[in-house]
């Protein structure tokens, strides 16, 4: 009993450490302004709870918040499918097909997803403005590719492997061709996987910070990270509107995380646990 | 048997795989050389004369003609001021040095005419096409207009004249000179002048230490955690989404909530720190060296360490409960069956992670470019790298800060990949 009394509060000191920063900037983002500082800014709860901070985020003109919410979503939503399709096929050869080279592909694709962006985004940069695609949302599914790509082709592969090799083999035996065997049994039975590779792949691109940094500098194309990261003015910093924010950008991730926490789970650790 | 379709399965194969071996070709692995190939020249993109890779000598026709007619109505207005009458017989002198300037250029085959070209598409608000837009000249024509053009100057800055006026001819001159374009490349020189810096030397060093620190402090706390949680208890549903939460938010996000919790003046963390007596007053967290370092490897530590934690949870599932069992009928201590059980079963599971986490805590930038932006000694190689870019937009100096950043990544792939071997590709290879 008492080991358990232990156990508990360990986890519950562990819970505390990993959510209470979020809860803090909960009770920032509803606190009144003039409780931000002075000894208002250590309480752990307001009298006087309002909604300033978050009328602030929404109706800033100079930072157009929605604005930065609608181009993460497209440019994540787009880099998602993108890349997942290509992933696809290219996870279904690795896994069922025989051809030369597959040990180089591999090889390539892994190096490619430890490419620091850092060491790509000098040509990458001198090119989309070449061909004026900076501030745009192909500007940034582009170089986004670079890492979502690997991600979702190594994750997927490891998905492609676990579909019982007898399906395609009487599927062979009936004469469906590589094509129609990948498209008819192993798409439709590999979906959950894919959709696990979807979220993760989805929150990477949701979350990019150096390439939206650098390649969408006007407000109407920057992405939520960059937006966020941009409230700082130059000498005070609105720490309330910085936390409403922050709430805001949060919520829907910890529903996704809460709905999908299985699969994401798998996701995550496949690539690094062996069965 | 022979498919439907006239394809044989490698060819299948080959077209299946063709559109990430272009992708990948073109949008990683040709920028990546092409970063070293612009790390041999002199690019800078605030000024219009290395801009670009440069290999011969031209002049840039559509500033020239822009400008030069500018310069000669400018001296020529000059010399009608008053004020300037002292030296009105050298600005005649010089208007003459001027036009002979374009005179010597006109020797050059071809110059007058494309000259003239230039002139009339720009008074009719024309876009100059490419093949006019440049002169390609040769290495003497460029050496002499370039001589001509500082000697100029030279003489310039020697006049009496009205400031603005003097200033308005000078900065021609030198905007002219910056029309004439000239091989940039510099070989390894900007390799040699990087580690002669110790601004560079001291961003590796920065690097290291919160990659070293960072993934050493999560690691060892992840597997604590994860050992004292693989176990069936009420909650951990709760537990496991908590988990993920640090893990999917924006880095961005987190820097900003710890910017605000360790702020000097209203950051509660560094209110708490302060009170329990770990730093003598509260701005010292994000003011001084030692605890702007710890301020970021402690936002590292918090963002990243449920992530290990996942991870290493993960692996400790695939443990058979049995092996424990078995060793404890055999009368192994709890110490001895971690040593002789769960690490060595779980190696791979271990090196897999701290292989992802030693990459990505080298490359950190996000967090460091909002909690301190670099200030006290947290500036790594990819904040430097970038501040060069895109502050200084010195793209030659740039491209070889991230060369020297990808073979450092590189060093550690191949160190951890000689250890992981085997294990990492085997989970993707064919059956």
């Amino acid at each position: 009993m008492r080991r358990k009394i232990y156990f508990y509060l360990f986890v519950g000191l562990f819970l505390f450490a990993v959510l209470f920063p979020f809860f803090w900037q909960f009770i920032t983002s509803i606190k009144p302004p003039a409780e931000l500082f002075g000894k208002h800014a250590f309480s752990f709860y307001t009298t006087n709870p309002g909604l300033q901070s978050y009328i602030n985020v929404f109706s800033d003109e100079k930072r157009p918040f929605l604005r930065y919410l609608w181009n993460s979503t497209v440019v994540s939503t787009i880099t998602t499918a993108f890349s997942l399709i290509i992933a696809s096929f290219t996870a279904y050869a690795i896994a069922r097909l025989q051809f030369r080279g597959k040990n180089i592909l591999l090889g390539v694709i892994l190096a490619v997803s430890m490419f620091p962006q850092i060491a790509t985004i000098a040509p990458v940069y001198l090119f989309l403005q070449q061909f004026d695609w900076t501030n745009s949302y192909f500007g940034l599914i582009l170089p986004y590719t670079t890492f979502a790509l690997p991600l979702a082709i190594w994750n997927l592969t490891t998905y492609y492997k676990q579909i019982p090799l007898e399906l395609e083999e009487s599927a062979k035996v009936d004469g469906a061709s590589a094509f129609q065997r990948f498209y008819r049994i192993i798409v439709p039975l590999v979906l959950p996987g894919t959709f696990t590779t979807a979220i993760l792949v989805f929150i990477a691109a949701w979350n990019e910070f150096l390439f939206a940094l650098t390649i969408n500098t006007e407000e109407m194309y920057k992405t939520i990270p960059v937006g966020i990261a941009l409230f700082q003015g130059q000498f005070i910093i609105p720490w309330g509107d910085i936390a409403a924010a922050t709430v805001i950008v949060t919520i829907p991730l910890i529903v996704l995380v809460l709905f999908f926490q299985r699969w994401i789970v798998a996701g995550l650790t496949s690539g690094a646990v062996k069965e | 048997m022979k498919p439907k379709w006239g394809f044989s399965e490698k060819n299948i194969a080959y077209l299946f795989i063709f559109p990430a071996v272009l992708i990948i070709t073109v949008i990683a692995l040709y920028p990546v050389l092409r970063t070293f190939w612009l790390s041999l020249y002199d690019v800078r993109l605030n000024d219009p004369s290395k801009n670009d890779i440069y290999n011969s000598y031209k002049l840039d026709m559509d500033r020239f003609v822009e400008k030069y007619p500018i310069l000669v109505s400018l001296i020529d207005r000059s010399s009608k001021k008053p004020e300037n009458q002292p030296s009105v017989a050298k600005l005649h002198q010089l208007n003459e040095q001027v036009l002979e300037v374009k005179d010597s250029l006109s020797k050059v085959p071809n110059f007058a005419k494309q000259y003239d070209q230039v002139d009339t598409i720009q008074l009719d608000d024309g876009n100059v096409p490419e093949e006019l837009a440049t002169f390609a000249m040769n290495k003497g024509s460029a050496d002499s207009l370039l001589k001509q053009l500082e000697a100029l100057q030279s003489e310039v800055k020697k006049l009496k004249l009205k400031d603005s006026d003097k200033q308005g001819i000078l900065g021609l001159l030198n905007g002219i000179e910056k029309t004439v374009i000239t091989p940039n490349f510099v070989g390894f020189d900007h390799y040699t002048d990087i580690m002669k810096q110790s601004r560079f030397w001291f961003s590796l060093w920065n690097t290291t230490i919160f990659t070293v620190i960072s993934v050493f402090i999560e690691l060892v706390l992840g597997l604590a955690i994860a050992l004292l949680i693989n176990r069936q208890f009420r909650g951990r549903g709760i537990v496991r989404a908590s988990v993920l939460v640090p893990w999917a938010i924006p880095t961005v996000v987190s820097a900003l909530m710890w910017k605000f919790m360790f702020d000097g003046q209203n950051g509660i963390m560094a209110k708490f720190f302060h009170s329990i007596g770990l730093i003598p007053d509260m701005g010292t967290l994000l003011t001084s060296k030692f605890w702007s370092m710890f301020s970021v490897i402690f936002a590292d530590v918090w963002k990243t360490t449920p992530f290990v934690t996942l991870l290493l949870l993960a692996g400790l599932q695939t443990i058979s409960g049995s092996l424990y069992e078995a060793a404890h009928v055999d009368g192994a201590t709890r110490m001895q069956q971690f040593f002789k059980i769960t690490l060595p079963l779980l190696k791979p599971t271990i090196l897999v992670t701290l292989l992802f986490r030693t990459l990505d805590a080298f490359k950190i930038f996000d967090l460091v470019y909002v909690l301190t932006g670099g200030s006290n000694s947290t500036e790594t190689i990819s904040l430097f790298t970038y501040k060069i870019m895109f502050s200084q937009m010195n793209f030659g100096v740039g491209s070889a800060l991230s060369v020297i950043g990808f073979i450092c990544i590189a060093i550690i792939s191949i160190i951890y990949i000689r250890f992981l071997g085997a294990n990492i590709m085997n989970n993707n290879q064919s059956h």
